[in-house]
């Protein structure tokens, strides 16, 4: 019964000149919009490799120095594109590209690519997200907001009843249909999506990728499926079609364009951030904290002195410079864990946020999960730069340990590329989808009610829609 | 005063009005009868300009309506066969915006109930918002107003559907005084008891055609419909 | 005749009362904007005066020290003396170069929130001093702001579509509409009364309420350019306007019913609005890729190791091109480091300029594309005027750069002979200041008149097209 349905649903809807056109808007868009990511991506990773491939080779290549010299030269650390992001380009534009590794600092990662572009990308960029979350739910509300009411304006509901239709058999078809409709739509376009994954798979993101491309792609038929049920739901209590559109076109605008940055304001309002010039005076003010670093200094003196059983530094048989600046270093990770936590924990506060407005707006549970999976959004960027920082304090660390093991009082001391190679080239293992599926527990739970939420709502309405 | 000279009008394949040629003078009361789709409304429309002719010409005080769309209005008053009012303006606010649409914008409120009452609507019911009027009650505000326009030919189509006895008896009586005061009337009707009644010439129209002319006085009510099922006849 | 047209329309659309509703609305939604434009001007205004703040603060503690060390001549490590110009021009003193936010800046956040509007100026290469930028969550600048510039971009031209879809239709299908055009008027004038009545209130409404929401939030329009902007502003709101309301009449004028006239705006926003925009958006970076800032590290980094390499070299180098600078024991100076950092520096801004000059050249090359391009979509040359006059857009960002680099420059060239001549700082006020030259008005008329150009021209097609339409609009069917 439902399949039959289902069928005519889709006969209706294939015939109809407005749905070929929308349909045909949708394919063209979403195939364009993933052959641009595809070739952003490659050329992206091509670039990628080049400077990782050169930052390793300058640090390789440097002449003899003092290996403190070294640490000030640093390495680069580049960002690696994500595979995924030919879907969603998520917080990409907006994060630096490259972070300069080097002693006594945390720097910042630099190189916002949305600074080098014009004003025009605040509007976004149609990439796959982009019609997957805006485009598409329109496309379900115009194929489904007259499936209750415009069947009742028309007459053929009454006609349905008296055939003795079940409600929630006309619901679940006409859901189906819809379903199906686009699904014929989406194929192309996911189709080629899989295909182009599988075929970049240059980048180490290979062991991952089919979980994240399966819960991706569950994630979206979920929102969809919300989409469909909210639609006919409100298809089947409005009085006209008109007002069905009219209400459905009014949640559309609100969740897709205005919640976002409604909420983005209640974010930051909740857990606001400091400027840039606050967060470094308080930044300097703890590292410049000279009783702090002396005390501590001292401590780690008389351990040594302890240790090895000797009276003053000099008779140490390793070089106290080496020790002190290895100090200086693990003063300064302290102080830069306490002030860059706070701030990305705040952000990351700020982003939970987003995820439970969700309950309002079900758009933003699928912005961010979308962004999650597909490797763009601030959680995983914060992994890359801790991963990137502990990268940066091993390097520091075999360096001074080596200045300790090597330096001789009131000699120059210099290394070469025996010492170079001793630090590993920067490998990058990007978080499991099992991980980012903890981070989004909360999206995942309220995407998970709506669906739950939408479905009762549609089925009771149904059923009170043919008794009328 | 209204004239139509070989008025002609053709969509595609299809001819709605064939070459119909007819004067009404003022003080005369013509009476378009014939089927659906026989042209009368077609008519209407090309002396309003609201469609262009074929050919041939509509004039209203010897100015062809095409040449001059806007000065040609000025002497015509038009009511349609359910005269549509603003809803949520009153009675008298309609007048009030018609009439000074036409070219009369300062008519004091008293002049505006005096048009009120010579069409016989109470005065209690100018107050009144038009949504809560019945069919007959807009159609007299609508004969107000061209009363108030000073209109020199009045179109109406299908003026008594939809209209009770004494709705339809109030209505000849209107047209009665205002053919009486010289302006010309153009009515496209079903009603052949009306016509004979209000009416001083006939015409029957079948499929475009005008296929016969007659002046009233001519026939008895009886007589008059049996020449229109002749003619209706084929 | 239109006064009285007019008159009529405001009785009718009065009484709709949900249209009461989303004017109110949309009143909120124009308030909100301008509060957290200013909120966010208000955010800038703190961090460029705690920035200044701490600046007088560093420099009042360093000059006191300056005045205590001559007084007493006291021991202090080289690496921190704030005598020595090197560390006053390079890590004690810097000073900042800001950018204060334009007199209308309330009106629209535009890029501003993405862009630095200050840096640190030291006697540190260009590419240091000029990498910073400004705290704020990443998903925040993706998302965008809830700003005047969004509702007058977003919503303003929904609710013209909304007041204007059926003004022809509904009166067709209530059937007034037969009665009014018997009357002497034509259609023309009848639907120009119909839009100038709309036009007037919906105009009127953005202005006013926005002028006191600006008033309320406290920006001073009395600034010097604020009215010239402001004017522009108007004319701005006027244009866009316009070309909505031209729309909506040349639809109107073929006459299909109402909620085929609906079905045609809704879907002529979303392309202009939404799908263009974005799409375009996409090509522009997909087609014409800005080239890649990590190639350009690789290039500055080894630039600056081919000239540290070559250290003592330039030195020699350095003091033929500057022979003004030689001192008596130049040999000493040579294994001075400070003063072969200066060479050093000098160096690899030579080799690096043509790099980052191509790079930029690239990139200004492709924004002028994408900037000729934005006459597609009406909402594209909305954002850039609205950008425009309130200060963030990119043009007057370029201008800041250029300042800065110049200051930059004078920076350095103050600091450079004395570190040659080792000589001993001793007055930190005189160190060279930043001030900011703002844009003039006719500067930024001459950026947004382009724009409201390409608004008001197709608009006056648009309208134009639709009163040549409405001669031919079937007035019955």
């Amino acid at each position: 019964m439902i399949l039959r349905i289902a069928r005519k649903e889709l006969l209706d809807l294939s015939r109809d000149g407005r749905f070929r056109v929308l349909s045909a808007l949708v394919l063209i868009v979403s195939v364009v919009s993933l052959a641009a990511g595809w070739k952003t991506y490659t050329d992206l990773a091509a670039q990628h490799r080049t400077a990782q491939q050169a930052t390793r080779d300058q640090w390789l290549n440097q002449p003899k120095k003092n290996p403190h010299s070294a640490a000030h030269y640093g390495v680069y650390a580049f960002k690696p594109a994500s595979q995924m992001a030919m879907v969603d380009t998520g917080i990409d534009p907006y994060v630096g590209v490259a972070v300069w590794l080097e002693a006594h600092k945390q720097n910042e990662m630099k190189y916002r690519p949305a600074q080098d572009r014009t004003a025009v990308q605040r509007f976004g960029s149609m990439n796959g997200a982009e019609v997957l979350q805006v485009l598409v739910p329109l496309f379900i509300v115009l194929m489904a907001f007259s499936a209750f009411a415009g069947e009742r304006e028309q007459g053929t509901l009454r006609q349905l009843l008296s055939v003795g239709a079940r409600p929630h058999d006309l619901a679940l078809g006409k859901a189906l249909g819809v379903a199906s409709a686009l699904g014929a739509v989406l194929l192309p376009a996911t189709a080629l999506s899989v295909v182009a994954l599988t075929l970049s798979t240059s980048e180490g993101l290979l062991a991952d990728d089919p979980w994240r491309v399966v819960t991706l792609g569950t994630v979206y038929l979920t929102y969809f499926a919300v989409v469909t049920a909210l639609a006919l739901w409100v298809s089947a209590w409005a009085s006209s079609a008109r007002l069905a559109l009219v209400v459905l076109l009014t949640a559309w605008f609100a969740s897709a364009i205005v919640a976002p940055r409604v909420v983005s304001d209640l974010a930051a309002w909740l857990h606001p951030t400091p400027s840039a010039v606050e967060f470094q005076k308080a930044l300097e003010a703890d590292l410049n904290n000279e009783k702090d670093m002396k005390e501590r200094l001292d401590r780690r003196r008389d351990d040594l002195l302890k240790q090895y059983n000797v009276a003053s530094v000099d008779a140490l048989p390793i070089a106290f410079s080496g020790v002190s600046l290895q100090e200086g270093e693990e003063h300064g990770n302290e102080v830069f864990d306490k002030h860059f936590g706070a701030l990305f924990g705040r952000y990351e506060r700020q982003n939970r946020v987003f995820q439970w407005s969700a309950l309002v707006a079900p758009t933003l549970a699928v912005r961010g999960l979308s962004m999650g999976f597909s490797g763009t959004d601030f959680g995983q960027h914060r992994h890359f730069v801790t991963a990137a920082e502990s990268y940066r304090r091993d390097i520091q660390r075999t360096l001074n340990g080596d200045i300790a093991k090597n330096q001789k009082a009131g000699q120059v001391y210099m290394a070469g590329r025996e010492l170079w190679d001793q630090v590993p080239a920067f490998s990058y293992e990007p978080p499991t989808a099992g991980w980012v599926l903890g981070q989004y527990a909360i999206a995942l739970a309220v995407l998970g009610a709506w669906l739950a939420a939408a479905v009762v709502l549609m089925m009771r309405a149904a059923s009170t829609a043919l008794v009328d | 005063m209204l004239e139509a000279l070989a008025l002609t009008k053709r969509y595609n394949d299809v001819t709605a009005l064939n070459a119909l040629t007819l004067t009404v003078a003022p003080g005369d009361v013509f009476c378009l009868l014939g089927a659906n789709g026989a042209g009368k409304t077609t008519t209407i429309n090309l002396f309003l300009n609201f469609i262009a002719p074929t050919s041939g010409t509509a004039k209203v005080n010897g100015l062809d309506v095409t040449k001059e769309p806007l000065e040609t209005k000025r002497y015509l008053a038009y009511i349609p066969e359910t005269v549509m009012l603003y809803k949520n303006l009153t009675g008298l606010e309609n007048l009030e915006y018609f009439a000074a649409l036409a070219g009369k914008p300062d008519l004091s409120r008293d002049a505006l109930i005096g048009y009120f009452r010579e069409v016989g609507l109470a005065v209690d019911a100018a107050d009144r918002r038009v949504g809560t009027y019945s069919k007959g009650m807009r159609q007299k505000v609508g004969i107000a107003i061209a009363l108030a326009k000073g209109a020199k030919a009045l179109l109406l189509d299908e003026p008594t559907s939809g209209l009770d006895p004494k709705a339809s008896n109030e209505f000849s009586d209107l047209l009665r005084r205002l053919s009486g005061s010289g302006v010309a009337v153009l009515m496209a009707t079903h009603d052949l008891f009306r016509a004979k009644e209000s009416g001083t010439r006939v015409g029957i129209m079948k499929h475009g055609t005008l296929v016969a002319q007659h002046t009233t006085d001519e026939f008895g009510h009886t007589d008059l419909e049996r020449v229109y099922l002749e003619h209706m006849r084929d | 005749m239109l006064a009285r047209i007019i008159r009529h329309e405001w009785r009718t659309l009065g009484a709709d009362a949900t249209l009461w509703v989303v004017g109110v609305a949309f009143i909120a939604a124009i308030g909100y904007g301008v509060w957290n434009g200013a909120r966010w001007v208000g955010f800038q205004q703190a961090a460029l005066a705690s920035a200044s703040a701490e600046e007088a603060e560093r420099y009042v503690k360093l000059q006191t020290e300056v005045d205590d060390l001559q007084r007493t001549g006291g021991k202090v490590s080289p690496f921190r003396d704030p005598r020595s110009p090197s560390n006053a021009g390079g890590r004690l003193g810097p000073r900042y170069a800001s950018l204060p936010p334009g007199p209308l800046a309330a009106l629209a956040v535009g890029q501003s929130d993405l862009l630095p509007y200050y840096f640190k100026v030291s006697t540190d290469s260009r590419d240091a001093v000029v990498g910073a930028t400004e705290i704020e969550n990443p998903q925040r600048l993706l998302v965008g702001r809830f700003d005047l510039a969004f509702v007058l971009i977003f919503f303003y031209p929904i609710l013209i579509l909304a007041l204007c879809y059926n003004m022809l239709s509904a009166e067709q299908e209530q059937g007034t509409l037969a009665l009014t055009l018997s009357q002497p008027l034509s259609l023309a004038t009848l639907t120009t009364g119909k839009v100038l009545l709309r036009a007037t209130v919906l105009v009127g409404l953005v202005v006013v309420c926005t002028l006191a929401a600006l008033v309320i939030g406290g920006v001073d329009l009395a600034a010097p350019g604020a009215l010239a902007r402001l004017g522009l502003w108007v004319a701005a709101v006027v244009a866009y306007g316009a070309f909505w309301f031209g729309l909506a009449m040349l639809v109107a004028s073929f006459g299909l019913r109402s909620a085929a006239n609906a079905t045609v705006l809704a879907s002529a926003w979303l392309v202009l609005v939404v799908v263009l925009p974005s799409v375009f958006n996409l090509v522009a970076t997909s087609v014409f890729p800005v080239p890649s800032r990590m190639e350009l590290v690789q290039a500055v980094r080894a630039a600056s190791d081919d000239a540290n390499a070559a250290g003592s070299k330039l030195l020699a180098t350095y003091y033929e091109d500057h022979p003004e600078l030689a001192t008596g024991d130049a040999a000493q100076a040579m294994t001075d480091f400070n003063v072969v950092r200066v060479a050093v520096n000098d160096d690899v801004e030579r080799r690096v300029r043509p790099v980052i000059v191509r790079y930029e050249q690239q990139i200004a090359g492709q924004q002028r594309l994408v900037d000729g391009l934005r006459f597609i979509s009406p909402a594209v040359l909305m954002q850039s005027a609205l950008n425009d006059i309130a200060g963030t857009g990119y043009e007057r960002h370029q201008r800041f750069l250029q300042q800065v680099d110049g200051y930059h420059a004078a920076w350095r060239q103050f600091f450079t002979p004395l570190i040659f001549q080792k000589a001993s700082f001793t007055d930190y006020r005189t160190t060279p200041r930043f001030a900011f030259e703002e844009e003039t008005s006719g500067r930024v008329a001459g950026r947004v008149t382009p724009a409201v150009l390409g608004l008001a021209i197709p608009a006056l097609a648009l309208v134009w097209f639709a009163l040549a339409r409405l001669g031919r609009f079937p007035v019955v069917s």
